[in-house]
Parts: C-alpha cells; sequence; structure tokens
C-alpha cells in the first residue's frame, strides 16, 4: 500500500512567499505613480528595465548553479528588488546605470551568497551604494519635478535621456526649475545651503520647497506611507521595524531642531522628504536583512532612524537610507543573537 | 492586588503567545450523537509494556472476555490492557502499530465471537471507598489520558505535592475534531461525577472546567450538570475560552487560565496544578463507580473523504481498516491521507491495520483540497511569522536553520527542547519548510547523542577506574615487597629473630624428615609397592644420608634431633660395625640390600663412615662428639633392626636434646606407623582385589588414618581390611604414599 505521508500539520495557510512578494510590489505602487507623475516617465522606465535585468540575471545564475530557474523566478523577488533599484535611481540617469546596479544586486549581493534568504545585505541598497560611490554625478543628478520644471519631460524626452541620445546641456536642462535656477533634491538642497552658512529658514524660502516640504517628495512619500499602511493591514510586514525608523529618526531630528532649528532640518521633514517612507516600509522591512525577533526588529529599526539622521545631518551624503541600512544589516546576525526572547517557561532569574 | 484564586473566580483570563486559527470544521462531525460501530472480526491491542514492566496474563487459543486483564504487572507505572470484547487470542505477535513510522509492536490479536460477552463489572459507591482504592480502581481499569498523551492517569492523581488548583480540558482547539464536544454534551453528568472523584482525590481549593467558546451546547450541558452535581458552585466554575489553537494545549491552558508559565522541563504539579482531559474524567467516574475497565473511547471519523462523519464509541484496539469498511471511505487508500489526530498534530497513518488506541480522538479523513499540498520547501526568507505564532515563545527560524545545518547543539542552545510540536510554525510558514519535522529530527538526534554521550561517559569511568585499580595494585605490590625487603634485612641483624629463624629451620627440616621416613618405611614393609615409590624412596634416602652426614661434623645437637639422621647414622653404624667386627661381614651382604639402590646407599654410608673415622682418628678435639655418636647410631641400628618407633625415644634421650625434638620424634613415630599402616593397607589391596566389602568398614579403616591413632589399632584395622578390602581405599592410601613419597622428595630437592 502506497499511502501518502507526510508530517503534521497538514494544514497551512495559504500566503506563500510569492505572494508575500507580490503583495510587497503591489503596495509600492501607489508610490511609483505618484513619483512618475512628479518625475515624469523616467521612473517607470527605469523600473522596467531593472526588472528585465533583475529576471534576466537571475535566470542566467540560476542556469549557472544548476538550480530550478521557474519556482524561483516566480518568487518575485527578483521583482521586488529591481522595483526598488528603478524607484531609487534618478529618473533621466543613463540606462547602464541601471543595468550595472540590478546586475550587482542580482548576482553579486544576492545570488552569489547563496539566494533567496541568504544574502546579508538589502540587494537594492547595496546596488544603490554602490553606484552613488562610483557614479556619484548620475546619481545625484534628480530631475526638477514635473510641476515646477522649466521644460517638462514627456516619454519620449525620458528615453532620449536614459538610452543616451541626449547631450549633457540638454540634460542639464531639465534640472533647471522654472525660474531657470538648477534645482537639487531638497535634502540635497539643505545640505548644500547649510555648508554654505545659510539658516534653514533661508533655505526652505528656495521653490522647491514651495509645498514646505520640497515640491513632489512630500507626495511621494505619502503614497509611500499608504502603501506601507496597506502592507501592514494584510501582515505583509509586521510594524516593529517601520515604526522604531519612524519613530527614533522623528525624536532624534527633533532634538536637533529644538536644540538648533537654524541649523537642522525638522522632524516633519525628515519624516516626508528623500526615501524615508519608501525605505521605512519597503526597504528596511526585508525580512532576509533584517532581525528576527520582535525586540530585535525595534533595535534594528531604531539603529536605521538614528543612523539617517546622524548621516543626514553630520555626514556628506544628502540622504542616508542606503547606508543606514547596510549598516543596520551587518548588525542584524549580532542583535538576532544577543536579543532572544524568553522562551515559555524560561522565567527571568532562574 | 487580587490573588491569583481571586483572580480565578472572577473570571480572568490571561493571553497565551501566539497561536493560529485555522479553520475549525467542527460542524462536520458534531452534528450528530455518539453512534455504536459494528463488532469487527478482530481486534489488536498493543501491549507496549509486556516484556518491560508487565507480563503477559493470556495465552494463544484462550477465550476472553470483554473487560479482562491481557497483562499482569505490579509496578508503579504499569497499566493494564483489556480485552474490548469476548473472543479468542489467535496470537500475540509483533503488529504494526498506530504511529507514523508504522513501527511493529507486540500485539494481542483477538477473534471476536460476537457475544460481546462481559466479566462481572464491580459496581461501587465512592462513599464507601477510601482513596486508595479508588486509585488503585483506576489503575486497574488502564485509565489513561484520553486527550491524545495516554499518560497513566492513576500517576497523575498521585502528585507529590499538594494541587491547589484542577483544570478539566474541554478546550477541543484541534481543527475537525468533536469528540469531547459531543461527550460533554451527551454525558455531562458522568464527566460531573468523575470530576467529584478527582476532587476527593485531590481536594484541591478550585476546579475550572475549560471549554473553547465555539463549544456553546457543551458550555451549557456541563453548566446544567455542575448545578447539578455535588460539586461546590464556589469552588467549581466553567470558563469559556477564546477559540485559538493551541489553546487546549496543557501549558497553553495553564497559561491563559492564571497567567503562570509552567517552568521549562517541569511538570504542572510544580506550580500546584493539574489538567485532566474531560474524556479522562467521564472514563475514572465508569471505572469507580461501575468497574468498567477502559475498553471503550469516542472517536471522531470525520474529514470529507467519510461517508458518515461523526463520533463513534470505539472499543480499543479496533483495526482502522474496520472503521473504514464500517463507516465508508470515499477516498483513494493510494492518493489520500489518513490522519490519526487532528490536521495540525496528528500523523498519517502508514497502514490501516492499525488499532485505535486510547489516545485516538479522531480519524481524520481529508479530501486533497482540505489539506497542504505537498509543496516543495521554499528557502527561507526569515519573514519571522513562525516567531509570531509560536505559543511557546521561540524562535522557530534559527531552530529551523540549526536544525537543519545539524548544529544540534545550538538548536538545543535556542530551547529546541521548550518545543511543543504544535505545528503553528509550519503551519504560517510561507516558504512551506517543515518546520516541525526538522524540530522531530533534530529531537531524536540530540536525544540519539546523548544516549551515545552518556555511554561513552560510562565507558570512560569504567576505563578509569581500571587504570586507577591497576596503578593502586601496583604500589600496593610495591609496597609489600619493600615491606618484605625491610622485613627481611631485619630478621638479618636482629639475634632473637635469628635464632626464631633457626627453629623454623629445624622445625622444618623435622617435618621433612618424618616424611621421609614415612616414605622409606613404605618402601621397605611394602616392597611389591610400584618402582617409581621405590625409587623415590630410595633417593630420599639417600639424601637423608647425604644430608645427615655433613651435621654429624658440623653440630652435635642437631644431628641427634633427626629421626632421619639416626636412620642414616644406624646405616653408619651398621658399616662401622662391620668394620669393626670382621671382614666376613663386611662381606656377607647386607639384609636389606635386596634391590640396587639400597645397596648404593649401604656403599655411600660405608664411605661416609670412613670418612667420619677417618676424622675421629685426625683430630684429638671432637673426640667427645664422635663417641656420642657412634652410641647414638648403635641404639639407631636397633632401631632400625626392631622397626619400632620407640627406641628413637632412648635415642633421644640418650642425645639429651631439647624439648621440640622430642615431640618431632612422636610426630615421626606416628608418621611411620601411619606409613605402615598404609603400607600394610595397600598390600591387602593386592591381595584381595575383587572383594566387595561395605563403605561403613572402608570409614572406619580411614577414620583412624586421619586422626593419627597409634600403629597398633592401625595394624589392627589394617588387618580387618584385609578381610574386608575395598579396592579404592587401598588404591587411594597407595596414591597418598606415593604423594608422600613424591613430596618428600621435592622438599629435600628444595632444601638442597
Amino acid at each position: 500500500m502506497a499511502f501518502k505521508l507526510a508530517s503534521s500539520p497538514h494544514l497551512k495557510v495559504q500566503l506563500q512567499t510569492q505572494t508575500v512578494m507580490r503583495r510587497v510590489i503591489l503596495c509600492a505602487l501607489p508610490g511609483i505613480a505618484v513619483q512618475s507623475y512628479f518625475f515624469g516617465f523616467g521612473v517607470l522606465i527605469q523600473v522596467l528595465l531593472a526588472i528585465i535585468v533583475a529576471l534576466a540575471a537571475e535566470a542566467a545564475v540560476l542556469v549557472l548553479r544548476k538550480r530550478a530557474v521557474l519556482p524561483t523566478i516566480k518568487d518575485n523577488s527578483a521583482v521586488l528588488t529591481a522595483v526598488l533599484i528603478g524607484v531609487a535611481i534618478p529618473p533621466i540617469a543613463p540606462w547602464w546605470l541601471v543595468v550595472i546596479g540590478t546586475l550587482f544586486a542580482i548576482v553579486l549581493v544576492k545570488q552569489l551568497y547563496g539566494g533567496l534568504g541568504q544574502n546579508i545585505f538589502n540587494p537594492a541598497m547595496a546596488a544603490y551604494v554602490m553606484l552613488l560611490i562610483s557614479f556619484p554625478v548620475q546619481m545625484t543628478s534628480w530631475s526638477v519635478p514635473l510641476v515646477i520644471a522649466q521644460n517638462p519631460m514627456d516619454i519620449g524626452l525620458s528615453l532620449q535621456a536614459i538610452f543616451g541620445s541626449m547631450s549633457m546641456e540638454q540634460l542639464n536642462s531639465y534640472k533647471l526649475g522654472f525660474d531657470g535656477i538648477a534645482m537639487a533634491t531638497p535634502l540635497d538642497t539643505v545640505k548644500t545651503d547649510l555648508a554654505l552658512g545659510l539658516t534653514m529658514t533661508e533655505s526652505l524660502n528656495k521653490p522647491v520647497f514651495a509645498d514646505g516640504f520640497g515640491v513632489g517628495w512630500f507626495w511621494v512619500n505619502m503614497a509611500y506611507l499608504a502603501g506601507g499602511l496597506v502592507m501592514l493591514k494584510l501582515k505583509v510586514i509586521r510594524w516593529h521595524i517601520s515604526v522604531a525608523i519612524l519613530a527614533s529618526l522623528f525624536v532624534c531630528s527633533s532634538f536637533g531642531y529644538l536644540l538648533s532649528p537654524d541649523t537642522h532640518v525638522g522632524p516633519l521633514m525628515q519624516l516626508f522628504s528623500g526615501a524615508t517612507m519608501i525605505a521605512a516600509f519597503f526597504i528596511a522591512t526585508d525580512p532576509v536583512t533584517a532581525a528576527t525577533s520582535v525586540r530585535g526588529r525595534l533595535i534594528f529599526g531604531a539603529l536605521i532612524g538614528v543612523l539617517v539622521y546622524v548621516i543626514r545631518t553630520y555626514g556628506g551624503y544628502p540622504d542616508a537610507f542606503a547606508f543606514a541600512v547596510l549598516l543596520a544589516n551587518l548588525c542584524a546576525p549580532f542583535i538576532d543573537y544577543y536579543v532572544k526572547p524568553r522562551a515559555y517557561g524560561h522565567r527571568t532569574g532562574n | 492586588m487580587l490573588t491569583l484564586l481571586e483572580q480565578i473566580d472572577k473570571g480572568t483570563l490571561w493571553r497565551s503567545h501566539g497561536g493560529v486559527h485555522p479553520p475549525e470544521l467542527k460542524n462536520l462531525s458534531n452534528q450528530t450523537k455518539i453512534g455504536q460501530l459494528p463488532l469487527a472480526n478482530q481486534y489488536i491491542l498493543p501491549l507496549p509494556q509486556v516484556g518491560d514492566s508487565a507480563l503477559l496474563a493470556v495465552k494463544t487459543g484462550e477465550r476472553v472476555l470483554k473487560g479482562q486483564t491481557l497483562t499482569s504487572g505490579t509496578s508503579f507505572a504499569y497499566s493494564p490492557v483489556h480485552a474490548p470484547t469476548s473472543g479468542v487470542v489467535t496470537a500475540i505477535k509483533p503488529m504494526p502499530s498506530n504511529h507514523a513510522s508504522g513501527i511493529h509492536i507486540l500485539s494481542c490479536i483477538i477473534d471476536a465471537d460476537g457475544l460481546d460477552e462481559a466479566v462481572v463489572f464491580e459496581t461501587a459507591k465512592v462513599g464507601a471507598l477510601s482513596n486508595e482504592e479508588i486509585l488503585t480502581k483506576i489503575q486497574h481499569a488502564g485509565i489513561a489520558g484520553l486527550g491524545g498523551a495516554a499518560f497513566p492517569t492513576h500517576i497523575k492523581l498521585r502528585p507529590a505535592s499538594d494541587i491547589e488548583l484542577v483544570i478539566i480540558n474541554g478546550i477541543e482547539c484541534e481543527p475537525y475534531i468533536t469528540s469531547d464536544d459531543r461527550l460533554m454534551r451527551e454525558h455531562s453528568d458522568e464527566i460531573l461525577a468523575g470530576i467529584e472523584i478527582i476532587q476527593r482525590l485531590l481536594s484541591p481549593k478550585r476546579i475550572i472546567i475549560a471549554i473553547e467558546d465555539n463549544k456553546p451546547e457543551a458550555i451549557e450541558a456541563m453548566q446544567h450538570a455542575l448545578n447539578r452535581s455535588h460539586l461546590a458552585t464556589g469552588s467549581t466554575r466553567i470558563t469559556a475560552v477564546p477559540t485559538k489553537y493551541p489553546s487546549g494545549g496543557e501549558k497553553q491552558l495553564i497559561q491563559i487560565l492564571t497567567g503562570q508559565e509552567v517552568p521549562s522541563g517541569a511538570i504542572p504539579a510544580q506550580l500546584g496544578m493539574l489538567v485532566q482531559n474531560v474524556g479522562t474524567a467521564y472514563a475514572i467516574n465508569d471505572a469507580v463507580v461501575n468497574g468498567r475497565a477502559l475498553t471503550h473511547r469516542v472517536v471522531t471519523v470525520t474529514g470529507l473523504n467519510s461517508q458518515t462523519p461523526g463520533n463513534y464509541w470505539m472499543p480499543i484496539g479496533t483495526p482502522i481498516q474496520h472503521i473504514l469498511d464500517a463507516l465508508g471511505f470515499a477516498g483513494n487508500l493510494s492518493s489520500d491521507k489518513i490522519i490519526i489526530g487532528g490536521p495540525m498534530m496528528g500523523h498519517s497513518l502508514p497502514n490501516t491495520q492499525a488499532p485505535v488506541l486510547k489516545g485516538t480522538n479522531c480519524i481524520l479523513l481529508p479530501s486533497q483540497q482540505e489539506i497542504a499540498d505537498d509543496d516543495a520547501e521554499k528557502p527561507c526568507i526569515r519573514c519571522g511569522e513562525c516567531a509570531v505564532a509560536c505559543p511557546a515563545l521561540l524562535l522557530p527560524q534559527q531552530l529551523f536553520w540549526h536544525s537543519k545545518a545539524e548544529e544540534y547543539d545550538k538548536a538545543a542552545s535556542f530551547n529546541l527542547h521548550d518545543c511543543i510540536e504544535c505545528g503553528c510554525c509550519s503551519f504560517v510558514c510561507p516558504s512551506d519548510i517543515p518546520l516541525v519535522e526538522y524540530y522531530r529530527i533534530a529531537k531524536s538526534a540530540i536525544r540519539t547523542q546523548n544516549e551515545e554521550k552518556k555511554q561513552a561517559d560510562f565507558a570512560k569511568q569504567r576505563f578509569e577506574a581500571r587504570l586507577q585499580r591497576l596503578e593502586e595494585e601496583k604500589l600496593a605490590r610495591e609496597a609489600k615487597a619493600k615491606e618484605a625487603a625491610e622485613r627481611r634485612k631485619g630478621t638479618m641483624s636482629g639475634g632473637d629473630r635469628d635464632a626464631v629463624a633457626e627453629a623454623m629451620a629445624r622445625i622444618k627440616a623435622k617435618k621433612a624428615a618424618e616424611q621421609q621416613n614415612s616414605a622409606a618405611d613404605t618402601a621397605t614393609a611394602a616392597p611389591e609397592l610400584d618402582k617409581k615409590a621405590q625409587i623415590a624412596a630410595a633417593i630420599a634416602r639417600a639424601k637423608a644420608k647425604k644430608e645427615g652426614a655433613p651435621t654429624d661434623d658440623s653440630s652435635a645437637t642437631a644431628v641427634p634431633a633427626d629421626d632421619k639422621k639416626a636412620q642414616v647414622a644406624a646405616a653408619i653404624a651398621r658399616a662401622k660395625a662391620k668394620k669393626a667386627g670382621a671382614n666376613t661381614a663386611a662381606e656377607t651382604p647386607e639384609p636389606q640390600a635386596t634391590d640396587k639402590k639400597a645397596q648404593i646407599a649401604a656403599a655411600v654410608a660405608r664411605a661416609k663412615a670412613k670418612k667420619a673415622s677417618a676424622k675421629h682418628t685426625g683430630t684429638v678435639d671432637i673426640d667427645s662428639t664422635v663417641p656420642s655418636t657412634d652410641k647414638q647410631n648403635e641404639v639407631a641400628a636397633i632401631d632400625d633392626i626392631a622397626n619400632d618407633a620407640i627406641p628413637s625415644d632412648i635415642v633421644t634421650a640418650n642425645t639429651a636434646n631439647t624439648a621440640n625434638t622430642e615431640i618431632s620424634d612422636k610426630q615421626a613415630k606416628i608418621a611411620a606407623a601411619i606409613a605402615r599402616a598404609k603400607a600394610k593397607k595397600a598390600a591387602a589391596k593386592s591381595a584381595t582385589i575383587d572383594n566387595q566389602q561395605p563403605s561403613m568398614a572402608s570409614d572406619e579403616t580411614l577414620n583412624p588414618v586421619d586422626t593419627n591413632l597409634n600403629a597398633k589399632s592401625l595394624s589392627d584395622s589394617a588387618q580387618e581390611s584385609q578381610q574386608d578390602t575395598v579396592q579404592k581405599k587401598a588404591r587411594i592410601a597407595a596414591t597418598i604414599a606415593k604423594a608422600k613419597a613424591k613430596k618428600a622428595q621435592a622438599k629435600l630437592q628444595e632444601k638442597e
């Protein structure tokens, strides 16, 4: 008699890894949409390009590693990595930037460590940092939000910009505001201004802060926050890391702002500009590279928040999430080792 | 701050960590009354304790009645097995067990005769029984925990410490299972009666009957029964517990009801708590009041592959195949699973011949849509959902990594042993990792490792003990040798010791002489003794002579001491007499010189005599010594001729020696007498070989010899024995004589 045998339990929640990944991607869509609205089709092109490269790279490596290709491709983890790289890269960055970044993320950071679940570093953030250090000019060339741009980009122009049939002068023209002055991202602007000896108030008078937080960035962050809340609701992620990041960033920046409002970015602007929300909900919550226990995750999140504040305020880069997440990734195994929950029946003290 | 009991009375509930909410699916089987199953043709009763703490009480071919015990035992943990119906024991052999492995275990197979005849049940009134009697009844009824673990109830009800809180577990948190639900609805009074007995045995302060809130009918029925019962309403309460898996786990239930945690590695009794299943309470009542053994239990048969899902009274030992046949199985045995227990913790059954056990609460026959596909395991993404679901607050993910990597010590350091295998982690795992299976493998590997380690440690201990013992022995030997060496040194230096040593040496010499004497006598008195004896005797004699000669020269005091020497001296005397007398005498052949050896001895003696006389003539100083020797020699010669021992006394008297010389002479006499008697006996033996006599006579013969009576009586008895000789005795005597001769020879050689 050939019975079908299996170990208990015989029931399972129908929530699979691929479903989890798909839900994360879907929840990121509002953010991507808002980002495209403000920064043009370049965002979508970069994301699509990253996805194609990621899937191809993953398949190739799996063939080389003699692993089943389809089941792994279908887990959507490579797609998620690609999406995160795509939205992190400036929309008008040249195509090879995203290709190099994605290849680096999938091949080196993920597959060479053993594939899904084995990597130490968040692939998207590792790729971002690699690109930022290697190609600082291209990586900081953010186009001006369309609503305040002198020359808004359409889809054709975006393609031209990305695939290189555009001169440098032409490209630079898309970084000009409606007043004809070149504009950087809000955090970059603040950083530069503070370095130049301006006060926060003076810096905030610039057109890029037309809505108080930096045009476009506030809404992009709001969209990612909404997506994040949906993920929490769907229990795709747990709240600990995100809340810890936001709370620690808020607390740190509040202290700084209260002590010296002229030289510090305010807590609200810290939370709603740059990559804060997408990082807090979509990047830092990558379970593979985060701490696993509840307390460990709180520590992990708080560490990211503090690092972000420190790097944004005192570091050389305008935004800091990639660095903060990678540094926290390094700490995750140690956090897990030292922060073990008390198991049932193991009272403290006995 | 409220005390725990006050909080319990208020109905406070605590939160247990983790847990999951799988679909309950209880309606499938809880809609109908508990049914009866038609009798099977055959019942299989595993006898796990036989060969360990129990003995078989039945033989193959024996007819047994329902309720008759199949085993017997006296140990504390013994839990008997009973026949579930009447029939004939057809075999007692290993059968597939109701276990995930399907391992064969010794089972008693009963072919039912269909009469279902039962033994006479001893009914009793609980009030008339002592606690000890109740416990004995519970033990003899073979009651074990019916919640699934099947731990003998009589052990649990005899806790070492006081029990303050008894929890009656009616949670039944696993999906599908409704056996406790139906039992509570239909037999609430009996359950309460069982609880009363538990209350009587343990007298706890509070009793909580805990029922999950998805069983409102059961809660109501139990509440009514509680109102009807004799239990005080103040101390007993029914508590509805929010539905969550695994609230029915003992540790989880205690946490929910009291907020306390059972310490790791301990049992609830340590907290003054005890948890019993409602089914067990029912069985306790049945056993104590009705005298019925635990031969039946309620089993849920459910799942979409079951044609008549519901609850049934099933005899313990019913083969699962019979249940499938009787109740209808819509599935396909080759592609569908049969699960014993619930979908969360139950095991899939490898063989349908396996029987229903005391802990079997459910037979789940799921269709393929109902249970999870056997998806391939995917990589862990460290999502941590398992840790959120774990009711034991473990880190299932870490346990998984270490179990998979076979780093079992690390897995153990993450408290693997606290895992209750509830399956929540596997249930929530998005990567379809069979976590619980990894833990089971790791647990058994750790068990094996510990076992091996224990054995290795034991072997090491033994080895070290041996090394130590050898070392101690060596040291003891060395110390002994050292001591002996020191003693030797002391002997050499001390004058007193010297004297003692000399005396010892003398005594030894005497002893040797006696033996030699007797050997010599034997040789002369019994010439028909075999050659070897003769030769030995002759050699002994020769040696005695040889030894005697130098002593003659050295000291006068030592010489007479030895009877043997006297003999030698006799020979010398004879030689001298010959020499002194006439030359003709020397030419005359010696009377005893019939054999060559004797002749040689005589020659040697003569030569020595010459030497002695030469000395006599050569030195004036020793004149005083030599005459006395001569005198002695003369007397000795008489002794030799007369072949009597008495004159040797005269010899000693004449030579005026020490007291111990006399003693030794006496001994010598006795020895000679014995030897003579033996020789006679030997002669008698050769004379009458065939003559058979009662052994009494021979005993009489032997005894005098042993007690060293005088020679006369010895010879008398020897003569008596001549008439009624037993050939055996004679042979023994001859052997003794021979042996003595040899011994004498050996001693002499040693001396030399």
